[in-house]
C-alpha cells in the first residue's frame, strides 16, 4: 500500500496554477507501479465544467477509493476514463499505453474494465450464458472461425464454461448459474457483475458504486469478495457513496470535488480533513 | 418447459390444421398442384426473409425498415443479368445473378451501415426507412437501367442452363390423375382427384426444391451462429450495448456483421423470388412487404430461428389464404337473425365483400393478440443458446440431451451440399 507523507504530497501537487484561492493538494503523482494514470483531465457540459484538470494514479495492488460529493464528477471522470465520453483535453494511460480517447472495448483490451452504477440485465440469458459475455478475444467471436475452427472455438467454450462455473462458486452463487439472469435480486446481480468483469481478467476493475442500494450484510459479503480478489493481484478504482464501506475499504481515497482532484490520502487523514469536510457540507469556496 | 411444449403443441396444430385443408384443396381439385406448390415457394421465401430480419432484430436490436430493399436488390440483380428485356446486360447464367443480387445487397448493408451503426438504433430505423424508399423509387425511374415500372421480363428459371436440372421439368412425362367419385354410403358422395400434371408442376416441384435448400443452409447455418460466442455478443449488443463496449467487444464491428448478414439472406430470398416469379417490378419494394416481414418475425418470436420460420408461414398463410375465404363463405349471413342484431349482418356483408382488404384488419388483430398475451411471440428462442459441443461432457444439463453432436456436424454437411 502506498503510505506517503503529507509533506510529500504537498510538495508533488499537481494544481499550484490555480487560480482559486480554494487549497487543493492533489493527488499523490509519485507513485512507483501505475496502472491508471490520469493527466489533467477535462470535461465540460455546456457551461458545466464536470471534470476540470483532474490528475491522479492508481497504484497496482491497491484499492483506490474515489470518493466526493454528489456532482464532484465522479461518474464523469469514470466514463472519460473507460472510453465512454471523449475528453476535451488531458490524457489517459492505462498500463503506460495512451488510450486516450479510445473506444470503450479498446480501452477493456487494454486491461482496464468497469461496472456500472444500476447493474445491467441480460434479457434471455441465464446466469451463466451472461457470465461467458465476460472472456476476452474469444475465438468464437469471429464469425468464420465458427465453420472454420470449431474445435477451437469448442474447447474455449468449454474452458469459459469451466470458469464461468468456478466463478461463481467463488462468489458462492453457484447454485443461480442456470437462473435466468433477469430474476435476479439486485444485490445477487452485483455479484454477478462481478464476477463478469472478472472473467475478463482485468488489470484494474473501476467499480460504480458496488454497494448502492445493497444491504448491509451483503456489502460486506462484496467487501469481502474485493480484498480477495485484490490480494489475488487485481487493482481496483471504486466509487462509493457508503463512507463507512469506502473508509473500511479503501486506501488510499483520493476526494473529488467540482472536478478537482481536491485531496488524497489515508482514510483517516482524508476523514479528518477540513476541506473534504467542508466539501461535504456545501461549503464549497468559504 | 410445460408452457413452452404447450407452444409447440400449439404451433404443430395450426400447421397439421392448414396442411390438412391444403391437402384437401388438393384433392378436391379447387388447388391447383402448380399452384400450390408456387405458394410453398412463397411460404420459403417469406421464411427466408424472416431469418434475414432475426439476424437483425433478432439477435442484434437493429432496427431495419428496408426489408423490402434488400429484398429487390436480390431480385432486381439476378434480373437485370438474366431477363430478356434487361436493360444492362440478359441472358447471362442466374448462378451469376445469385452473386450480383447477393453483392448488391452487401455492398448497400456496408453504406448504410457505416454512418448509421455508430449510432443509437434509432438513427437506423430513420435511416433504413428511407433507404427503403430510395431504392424503390430509383428502380422505378431509372428507366435506362431497370425499365421502371414496366419491370423485367422473361426472366429465365433458377437452372436454365443446368445439365439435367435445366430440362427436367420438358423431360417429365406429363401425369394425369383420374377423376374419383368417392361415395361414403347413406351420407354423401363428391368427385375427387381429376389433376394433370405437366410442366408447370414440374417446375413448381424444381422451384420447391431450391427454396428448400435455401432455407434449409440458411437455418443450419444460423442455428451454429445463433448458440456461438459470436451470437451471444450479438445478444449482449441487444440487450445493453454500453456492456458489451465495457467487456471488451467492438459493437460496431458486430452489428455490421449482423447487419450484413441479415441483408444477405433476404437478397437471397430477392434472387429467389425472381426466379419463381419470372418477372420483377417497382411493386415488389413495396414498404408493406417489410411490415409483412417484421409481423412474422414478431408473431414468431424475436431472436427465435424456428420462430421466423413459423411466422412466415402464418403470415403467407393469410395472406394468400384470405384470398380464398372471400369464395368459400356465403354472401350474406347464413342465419336469419332479429332485426336488432342488423348490424351483424351488415358487418359481416361488408366483411365478405371487402375480404382482401380485411386481410390487414386480420394481421393487426393477430398482432394485437399476441402482443397482449404472448408478447415474447409463438416461438420465443430457448432460454439458453450455448455452443453446444461446450457443454455435453462439461456439464450435466438438458441441453446436451437433445443431440447437440448431430447439430454442429449436421450443419457442416448441410453446409456443403
Amino acid at each position: 500500500m502506498s503510505e506517503t507523507d503529507s509533506d510529500e504530497r504537498a510538495s508533488e501537487s499537481g494544481s499550484p496554477t490555480d487560480e482559486t484561492t480554494r487549497d487543493l493538494d492533489g493527488a499523490n503523482r509519485s507513485k512507483e507501479d501505475v496502472v491508471l494514470r490520469v493527466d489533467e483531465l477535462r470535461k465540460t457540459f455546456g457551461g458545466l465544467v464536470a471534470t476540470d484538470d483532474a490528475s491522479f494514479e492508481v497504484e497496482r495492488g491497491t484499492i483506490t477509493g474515489l470518493i466526493g460529493p454528489n456532482g464532484a464528477g465522479k461518474s464523469t471522470l469514470f466514463n472519460l476514463v473507460s472510453g465512454f465520453y471523449e475528453p476535451e483535453a488531458g490524457r489517459v494511460e492505462v498500463n503506460g499505453t495512451d488510450v486516450t480517447g479510445a473506444a470503450p472495448h479498446e480501452v477493456a483490451e487494454h486491461g482496464l474494465v468497469r461496472t456500472f452504477q444500476t447493474p445491467r440485465k441480460l434479457e434471455g440469458m441465464t446466469v451463466r450464458e451472461a457470465m461467458l459475455v465476460g472472456p476476452q478475444r474469444q475465438a468464437g467471436e469471429s464469425f468464420f472461425a465458427l465453420f472454420t475452427a470449431t474445435d477451437a472455438v469448442t474447447s474455449e467454450e468449454r474452458t469459459n464454461l469451466e470458469d464461468a462455473h468456478r466463478m461463481l462458486e467463488e462468489f458462492g452463487i453457484g447454485d443461480l448459474a442456470r437462473q435466468p439472469a433477469t430474476d435476479l435480486s439486485g444485490g445477487q446481480m452485483k455479484l454477478v457483475e462481478l464476477a463478469r468483469a472478472m472473467l475478463a481478467d482485468p488489470e484494474i476493475l473501476l467499480l460504480d458504486e458496488p454497494v448502492a442500494g445493497v444491504n448491509p450484510t451483503l456489502a460486506n459479503t462484496l467487501a469481502e469478495h474485493i480484498e480477495r480478489l485484490n490480494e489475488a493481484g487485481t487493482t481496483f478504482l471504486v466509487i462509493e457513496h457508503d463512507m463507512e464501506f469506502i473508509m473500511n475499504l479503501a486506501d488510499p481515497i483520493i476526494v473529488l470535488d467540482q472536478g478537482h482532484v481536491l485531496t488524497e490520502g489515508t482514510p483517516e487523514s482524508v476523514r479528518s480533513d477540513e476541506r473534504v469536510i467542508d466539501a461535504y457540507l456545501g461549503g464549497g469556496g468559504a | 418447459m410445460a408452457n413452452r411444449s404447450r407452444a409447440e403443441q400449439g404451433v404443430l396444430g395450426v400447421v397439421v390444421v392448414l396442411s390438412a385443408l391444403l391437402v384437401w384443396g388438393l384433392l378436391s381439385g379447387g388447388l391447383g398442384p402448380a399452384y400450390f406448390l408456387y405458394l410453398l415457394g412463397l411460404v420459403g421465401m417469406y421464411v427466408l426473409l424472416s431469418f434475414g430480419l432475426n439476424v437483425q432484430w433478432g439477435y442484434a436490436g437493429l432496427i431495419n425498415f428496408s426489408v423490402a430493399a434488400f429484398f429487390g436488390l436480390g431480385a432486381y440483380g439476378t434480373a437485370l443479368l438474366s431477363a430478356g428485356n434487361s436493360p444492362l446486360a440478359g441472358g447471362l447464367p442466374p448462378l451469376l445473378g445469385l452473386f450480383a443480387g447477393l453483392a448488391l445487397a452487401g455492398v448497400l448493408a456496408v453504406v448504410i451501415g457505416i454512418p448509421t451503426l455508430r449510432l443509437r438504433a434509432d438513427y437506423l430505423a430513420i435511416a433504413s426507412l428511407g433507404l427503403a424508399e430510395v431504392v424503390r423509387l430509383v428502380v422505378l425511374n431509372q428507366n435506362g437501367w431497370t425499365n421502371g415500372s414496366a419491370g423485367l421480363r422473361a426472366i429465365p428459371t433458377f437452372f436454365e442452363g443446368w445439365p439435367v436440372l435445366g430440362s427436367f421439368p420438358e423431360q417429365m412425362p406429363t401425369l394425369v390423375v383420374d377423376r374419383i367419385l368417392v361415395t361414403i354410403p347413406f351420407v354423401t358422395q363428391f368427385e375427387l382427384l381429376g389433376i394433370r400434371l405437366g410442366t408447370s408442376f414440374w417446375q413448381g416441384v424444381l422451384n420447391v426444391g431450391l427454396v428448400l435448400v435455401f432455407v434449409g443452409v440458411t437455418y443450419l447455418l444460423l442455428r451454429r451462429v445463433h448458440r456461438s460466442p459470436w451470437g451471444r455478443v450479438l445478444r449482449t449488443v441487444r440487450s445493453d450495448e454500453d456492456l458489451a463496449e465495457a467487456l471488451g467487444k467492438n459493437t460496431y464491428a458486430f452489428k455490421m456483421q449482423s447487419f450484413v448478414l441479415g441483408s444477405l439472406i433476404m437478397a437471397l430470398a430477392g434472387v429467389f423470388y425472381a426466379h419463381l416469379n419470372l418477372f420483377v417490378s417497382p411493386g415488389d419494394l413495396e414498404p408493406i412487404n417489410t411490415f409483412y416481414v417484421w409481423i412474422a418475425v414478431i408473431l414468431g418470436g424475436s431472436g427465435s430461428n424456428r420462430g421466423a420460420m413459423f411466422g412466415g408461414f402464418v403470415v403467407i398463410a393469410i395472406r394468400e389464404g384470405t384470398r380464398f375465404l372471400g369464395d368459400v363463405l356465403p354472401e350474406s349471413f347464413p342465419v336469419a337473425l332479429p332485426n336488432a342484431l342488423s348490424l351483424v349482418e351488415t358487418t359481416y356483408a361488408t366483411v365478405v365483400s371487402n375480404i382482401a382488404s380485411t386481410r390487414l384488419l386480420a394481421v393487426g388483430l393477430i398482432i394485437i393478440l399476441v402482443m397482449r398475451f404472448r408478447p415474447e411471440g409463438v416461438l420465443p428462442p430457448q432460454r439458453e443458446l450455448i455452443w453446444p459441443r461446450a457443454t455435453e461432457e462439461a456439464t450435466e444439463g438438458p441441453t446436451s440431451g437433445d443431440g447437440p453432436t448431430v447439430t454442429a456436424d449436421g450443419g457442416d454437411r448441410g453446409a456443403d451440399r
